[in-house]
């Protein structure tokens, strides 16, 4: 089991490496978001002064400024936006019979899907947090917006919002790559994730604060998996004081997606390594 | 029998063990369209391969050979009890059967982005080996595959049959006892071909591997393999050596071309034993017979006996060509275009079911 995971993540990791627009890519995403999006984007500028305060505060819940309330917001935004491409991989292998190979070797079923989702995943991971890295780097060049994180922060805090990264990371890593393993080819694979990108970014309170929406769409917010994750960060960095509940709930909520789609996954991709079962490259289902 | 060492002789190829084995082998694909009548691809296969053989499976595209293959590789479960690898059931247990049998896939497998040899510590990784194990193996499987030269190199830049070779190589690289090849040679150019069989004799020769191959080449059927089963709409129509399947035919044809003017030798010829069909047109005559070498000498003399000299004598061996439209009523090539064209519409919909799993 370890070896054959060992075996295909160095594969995945020698297409990878090889592929330097991919690289430079996905590292500088995250700063495009930061200084493009992150600096034009100021709500709070709108406000005329003297309404700030209290109110301002509020709308941002707790964040000292728009920015850090935004940022944390990005960080999720870069993780789902870098995991839309997860399932890529997955179709171009089925396509030059590249996992034809691979299931036709005695490798445990689980190390083909682990391996695919730990280095998908780790892709996904790291413009995450490149993010985060940044944004609190801002703060420290003058006349530039950066993430501010009040005193007070305690280690579990911390420790709930690298989870909250990790897992939100892993499960739409998850999501998308089951989506590669059902589709047979790319043009079919973006169909759906650009159908999905949207609303599954608009649904959430990641760049605006709920209390603008209406309540329905409220509702929906509520349970979106990227809220949940940007509620465990916020309520973590800047109070939990505007919170119904507490950051745990919010990260055992983000679990539960996290294992259902997770299962989902498992489920789409094995049945795919027996779809793909038959060598004719015309890719029968087998009727047994 | 007076030599007491000889009287335990070694296994003749049919004494010795069969390691692959089909019962009643049967796979039906879904109906293109519902209603349509369920197509069986292969319909009641049985055969036997035994150790060390070079086993052919000849016949048209979309006859039923790779699905055999699959089913007999784990890669489509076939009924229990309807083949075996060295006596196991397949479907007992398929990760034991993946163990012990390599595939060479009709298409190219390889990553491309990947070394040559980056491709075959990957595979070998599959099969739970690490690469510091596996390298001086690899080092010499690239050797004899004549890869040496390119294992550094990106497998995008392979021509054909360097690619044809790692795929060889991979099917190779956990040294499985039984090999599968599915059309090992497809799209090689004839002298590619016939290169490409040296590597699976080297296979079998030094390595004692047995060899199942597909193909639809009908002389690499003849040239390369033990035995053959031909297999026709998902059906075995006939079975056994190159020679004993040409010889169900009636026998070679001999043809003797005598000098110009010479007289007519008909009634010579005609008096030989075994001669039949005798035909002749002008200087040239054609008959058949059992065996034509054994009659070349005899009609060499007769014909000197009575004074006509020999231009040209030749026999021939009946093509398996003939052997396929013989046993068919159809010519082989025909019935290739045929199929494989129904074959392109039945697959369309394979995508549906994989997608609506999603």
């Amino acid at each position: 089991m370890y070896r054959e995971t060992v075996s295909l993540l160095r594969r995945e990791y020698l297409r990878w490496i090889r592929a330097p627009f991919w690289l430079i890519s996905g590292l500088l995403t995250p700063i495009l978001y930061l200084v493009l999006f992150g600096q034009a984007f100021d709500l709070s500028k709108l406000i005329p002064p003297g309404f700030g305060g209290a109110f301002l505060t509020n709308a941002l819940a707790g964040a000292p400024n728009y920015f850090s309330y935004f940022a944390i917001g990005m960080v999720a935004f870069a993780a789902v936006t870098a995991s839309l491409f997860s399932g890529t991989g997955v179709i171009f292998d089925k396509q030059l019979g590249i996992q034809q190979r691979i299931v036709s070797t005695p490798s445990p079923r689980l190390a083909i899907f682990l391996a695919a989702l730990l280095f998908r995943g780790v892709l996904t991971l790291i413009p995450a947090f490149l993010v985060v890295g940044l944004a609190l780097l801002l703060t420290h060049i003058p006349g530039v917006a950066g993430l501010t994180i009040p005193a007070g922060v305690t280690a579990l805090g911390v420790g709930e919002v690298i989870a909250a990264i990790l897992i939100l990371s892993i499960t739409f890593t998850a999501l998308f790559l089951a989506f590669g393993f059902a589709a047979q080819r790319v043009e079919n694979y973006f169909a759906i994730v650009t159908l999905l990108q949207l609303p599954v970014l608009l649904t959430s309170n990641a760049l605006y604060p709920v209390g603008t929406m209406p309540p329905w769409l409220q509702s929906v917010v509520a349970v979106n998996p990227i809220s949940l994750a940007v509620n465990v960060m916020r309520a973590d960095l800047f109070g939990a004081g505007g919170y119904p509940y507490s950051p745990a709930v919010y990260l055992g909520g983000l679990v539960v997606w996290g294992v259902v789609i997770g299962a989902l996954a498992m489920v789409i991709a094995s049945r795919s390594f027996r779809g793909t079962g038959s060598i004719d490259r015309e890719g029968w289902s087998p009727t047994t | 029998m007076t030599d007491p060492a000889r009287s335990i002789p070694a296994p003749t190829l049919a004494e010795r063990t069969s390691v692959i084995e089909a019962k009643d082998l049967r796979m039906a694909y879904p109906p293109a369209r519902r209603g349509d009548p369920v197509r069986p691809a292969v319909d009641g296969v049985s055969f036997q391969v035994r150790a060390g053989e070079i086993f052919g499976f000849l016949g048209p595209n979309g006859a039923g050979k790779t699905t055999t293959v699959s089913l007999l590789t784990t890669l489509l479960s076939p009924s229990p009890g309807s083949a075996f690898i060295e006596g196991v059931d397949v479907t007992s247990d398929p990760s034991e059967i993946r163990r012990r049998i390599g595939l060479v896939f009709q298409i190219s497998t390889a990553d491309g982005e990947l070394t040559g040899r980056e491709n075959l510590v990957f595979e070998a990784g599959l099969y739970g080996r690490s690469p510091a194990t596996v390298r001086p193996y690899i080092d010499s499987l690239l050797a004899r595959m004549e890869l040496t030269h390119v294992a550094d190199r990106l497998v995008k830049t392979y021509s054909g049959g360097m690619r044809r070779r790692l795929e060889l190589a991979a099917g190779m690289v956990h040294e499985p006892k039984i090999l599968f090849l599915d059309e090992p040679t497809l799209g090689l150019d004839p002298q590619g071909r016939a290169g490409f069989w040296k590597y699976i004799r080297y296979l079998r020769d030094t390595q004692g591997v047995t060899i199942f191959l597909t193909t639809h080449y009908l002389d690499e059927a003849d040239q390369l393999c033990d035995r053959i089963a031909i297999i026709d709409h998902g059906k075995i129509i006939a079975s056994g050596t190159p020679n004993e399947l040409k010889d169900r035919m009636g026998g070679d044809t001999v043809e003797v071309v005598v000098a110009a003017g010479a007289s007519d030798v008909t009634s010579v010829l005609a008096g030989l034993p075994g001669v039949l069909e005798l035909h002749r047109s002008g200087d040239q005559y054609r008959f058949k017979c059992v065996r034509g070498e054994s009659l070349v000498p005899k009609v060499v003399l007769a014909c000197e006996r009575v004074g006509v000299e020999i231009a040209g004598v030749a026999t021939r061996k009946p093509s398996l060509d003939e052997v396929f439209l013989n046993l068919t009523g159809h010519s082989y090539r025909e019935e290739g275009e045929v199929r494989s064209e129904s074959n392109g519409s039945d697959s369309a919909p394979a995508e549906l079911p994989a997608m609506g799993g999603a």
